[in-house]
């Protein structure tokens, strides 16, 4: 158990890290439910937008996260300082299971209580808010989710442009040539992971439809 | 009214001050109220000459249609004969392609869409109550939008549940907790609840059991007979069009073939109107049934 | 819907107070280093003259994989302190060409890293970490040569290894073969840093790139070519620190003026030896060094 004596031995530098990568995962998160729900509900209501916005999402998906860092790092303002750079890429990341998620969340509405709600004289919006958002709010979460145990993971690379966070320990472990090291960032990344996927998944079976 | 039938007289007298929930002791069947006049001088809906085509398909062709105040004017037909089309006319959930359509005198293309359909109550087959409300909530989220307030919401959705004979705790359970039957009754109470004048009902008892259909049948029946609502119900069943209808609306290929009263549908000599009772079998006499002879 | 609301109340809040979490520390220093010997030793002398000169309690970062990313760690306030060469903040961070004068690129980096970045230098540690090309020693003295221009008709022959970061410095290998007509038969190979001076004596290459203060230098017999045409910049070693750190904290300045000039470029190469050949553990070949340099009591 020298891992954990090395994490116990170093706990300040540990809980420094891990909230770094709080911070990079919290921002890029956060940035993406802003964009992607809206924008996913705007697809769902308006169908015609849903193929250049998935596809563009889709996109960015399979661009190989270090790749993205690095095509970011020339931008201006951007580029200047890794961790700006850093949450960007995550939230570009973070989009497309936010974005499809909502689409998918909203659309999965049963036919006959959207039927039904537009017979009765709900306007769109009165629609959205009172009955298909609440019914979605599920499935959104599920996205968002998914989108954060993508973060934890990525930001785990994002150290390897100088953002700092939990992949710190693991890439100067394997300078260091130190087990222990590397353990130390591997092991509460994973289990940041884990939280997160426990803890939303939790909000989401609170919230699903009976 | 005049000539009411001995088994309506029986119900009457059978049925307590609330008009429901009463012991069925005696199995009478119901019987529509007096014949109507067709064109009666200001019909609550208009369809002239109203057609709808989608995707290359002419779904209904030339449609002229005249639904009489506190009437209930059923649309019968086999699938695809464009009746549920007709019905979604009505509230706007489908815009005919030509011809015009009139709800109490005005041209409803002209009329704010939300505020035509919070004058219209809609009940569909498949019920559509909000999962994650309380009955309570589905029944009163009409008038709660049009602000009415607390107290006078939670009267009105006592006084609904009533009204379709559902306890009144059920007011605080949810739409999975409840029976198909019990859900529909919701559906009804909701479709009430802003006391619209226009009911459209979409094969509202197609997904139950027989027995609770038939239960449904009845009690809707009686229900009209109190409210006076203008009630426009689709259905393939001839069983239950000569149940409920004051007249009913034959449909076949998007186009009305004719419009009888229940008895003398029975009688027709109209090829369609004749296919339709011999598919049917016996036992229509009483369901049209209208008393001593 | 009130358990809804909560539920989404608490996702608020758990947003919220991650995004609280913007990286800070209260009254530790912390010190980065890059990742190669010379570096984390420096950064051990920053750490431990702090640690017996103020109260102040320092923690180590080291290992960080190179010049941006320590640059990052500054700006992001991760870390304060770290070891920098004057030569490659001028050439790599800022971007400008370097001149020859030492105290001029000094002046230089300073100000600039002050006026655009709010960090400032603290004093130079005395020896000048420039590139040494090395070639075997034997080579050296059979063939004569002691300069790089001397060299540089050789190199047809013989097999280059270069460091990576070397290869791709606007101050490292392109301008060297250009300045001086190196045409080395092959591409260079791209090495590690540490595996360069044993792939030299043991004849898989014949010219290195490596460091002045390399401490196999004497020990494998390597020779350092002469730099005669001046190519490289000077590569003072000094602490970059974060004036917000120094204002915080004014007896980091105080801890670390005694080290001006105080590491010679023999002083270095030997602790370097002492890490890297006879694997002896930094902290206390830095704590010896201190000692015998009295400058901890």
């Amino acid at each position: 158990m020298n891992v954990v004596r090395f994490l116990l031995q170093n706990h300040t530098q540990v809980l420094e890290l891990t909230l770094e990568h709080l911070w990079l995962v919290g921002w890029s998160t956060a940035f993406a439910m802003l964009i992607g729900i809206p924008l996913g509900i705007a697809i769902a209501l308006r169908p015609r937008l849903n193929k250049p916005v998935l596809a563009s999402a889709n996109i960015i998906q399979t661009i190989p996260s270090l790749a993205l860092f690095g095509f970011l790092l020339p931008v201006p303002w951007l580029g200047a300082r890794s961790d700006r750079l850093a949450i960007l890429a995550l939230t570009l990341y973070a989009l497309l299971p936010i974005i499809r998620n909502t689409y998918a969340g909203i659309r999965g509405v049963d036919p006959a209580v959207v039927e039904a709600g537009r017979g009765m004289g709900l306007t769109e919006m009165q629609l959205l808010y009172q009955v298909e958002l609440p019914l979605a709010v599920s499935v959104i979460l599920s996205g968002v989710r998914i989108a954060v145990v993508i973060s934890v993971g990525l930001a785990t690379i994002a150290a390897a442009i100088g953002a700092g966070g939990l992949g710190e320990f693991i890439f100067r472990g394997l300078a260091m040539v130190d087990d222990r090291v590397i353990l130390a960032g591997a092991i509460p990344a994973a289990m940041l992971a884990l939280l997160a996927d426990f803890g939303v998944g939790w909000l989401e079976r609170r919230l699903r439809p009976r | 009214m005049s000539g009411l039938s001995l088994g309506e007289a029986l119900i009457a007298n059978q049925t307590g001050p609330d008009g429901i929930v009463s012991s069925w002791g005696v199995a009478l069947t119901p019987v529509c109220c007096a014949e109507m006049e067709s064109g009666a001088a200001n019909p609550v809906i208009e369809f002239r000459d109203v057609s709808y085509r989608v995707d290359g398909t002419q779904v209904l062709c030339s449609l002229n249609l005249e639904v009489a105040r506190g009437e209930t004017l059923v649309l019968l037909g086999r699938s695809g004969s464009g009746k549920t089309t007709t019905l979604k006319l009505v509230n706007r959930l489908v815009t005919q392609t030509s011809g015009e359509i009139f709800v109490n005198g005005s041209r409803h293309s002209e009329v704010d869409v939300i505020r035509l359909r919070r004058g219209i109550g809609y009940v569909i087959q498949e019920v559509g109550l909000f999962p994650h409300f309380t009955v309570a909530k589905n029944i009163g989220l009409v008038p709660k939008i049009e602000g009415w307030k607390e107290e006078r919401i939670s009267g009105r959705v006592s006084e609904l549940l009533q009204l379709v004979g559902l306890p009144l705790e059920i007011a605080s359970r949810y739409p999975h907790q409840l029976s198909g039957g019990q859900r529909q009754r919701v559906g009804v109470a909701r479709a009430l609840a802003a006391d619209p004048e226009i009911l459209l009902m979409d094969e509202p008892f197609g997904a139950l059991d027989p027995l609770t259909r038939d239960e449904l049948q009845r009690e809707l029946f009686l229900l009209q007979k109190r409210l006076h609502k203008t009630v426009v119900f689709v259905t393939h069943d001839l069983r239950e069009a000569l149940r409920l209808g004051s007249r009913i609306a034959l449909m076949e290929a998007g186009k009305l073939v004719t419009v009888l009263a229940p008895s003398e549908f029975l009688k027709s000599d109209d090829p369609w109107a004749s296919a339709y009772v011999r598919a049917f079998g016996d036992g229509l006499e009483s369901a049209a049934n209208r008393g001593a002879s | 819907m009130t358990l809804s609301k909560a539920s989404l109340g608490a996702l608020i809040l758990w947003l919220v107070a991650t995004l609280s979490c913007s990286p800070s520390h209260g009254s530790r220093i912390v010190v980065g280093s890059k990742n190669f010997t010379e570096s984390f030793i420096l950064g051990e002398l920053i750490a431990q003259q702090i640690e017996s000169h103020s109260n102040l309690k320092v923690e180590r970062r080291f290992y960080l994989a190179g010049t941006y990313i320590c640059q990052q760690a500054m700006l992001a306030g991760r870390i304060d302190i770290y070891p920098e060469y004057t030569g490659t903040a001028l050439t790599a961070v800022l971007k400008q060409n370097a001149g020859s004068d030492k105290a001029e690129v000094y002046q230089q980096v300073k100000s600039e890293y002050e006026r655009r970045f709010g960090l400032t230098l603290g004093p130079s540690l005395g020896f000048n970490d420039t590139f040494a090309m090395e070639i075997r020693g034997e080579d050296a003295r059979r063939l004569n040569i002691q300069t790089l221009s001397q060299a540089a008709r050789f190199t047809p022959h013989w097999r280059a290894g270069f460091g990576y970061e070397f290869m791709e410095r606007p101050d490292g290998y392109r301008g060297l073969a250009a300045t001086y007509g190196l045409h080395f038969a092959e591409p260079p190979r791209i090495m590690d840093l540490g595996l360069l001076a044993r792939a030299l004596k043991d004849h898989q290459i014949d010219f290195a790139g490596g460091n002045a203060t390399d401490g196999l230098i004497p020990a494998l017999d390597l020779f350092a070519l002469e730099d005669d045409r001046h190519y490289f910049p000077p590569y003072e070693a000094v602490p970059v620190i974060r004036e917000q750190t120094l204002q915080q904290h004014p007896e980091v300045a105080f801890a670390l003026a005694p080290l001006a000039g105080m590491v010679s470029d023999a002083e270095m190469r030997q602790m370097n030896y002492a890490v890297d050949a006879q694997k002896r553990d930094p902290s206390d070949v830095v704590r010896e060094f201190l000692r015998v340099k009295k400058l901890v009591p």
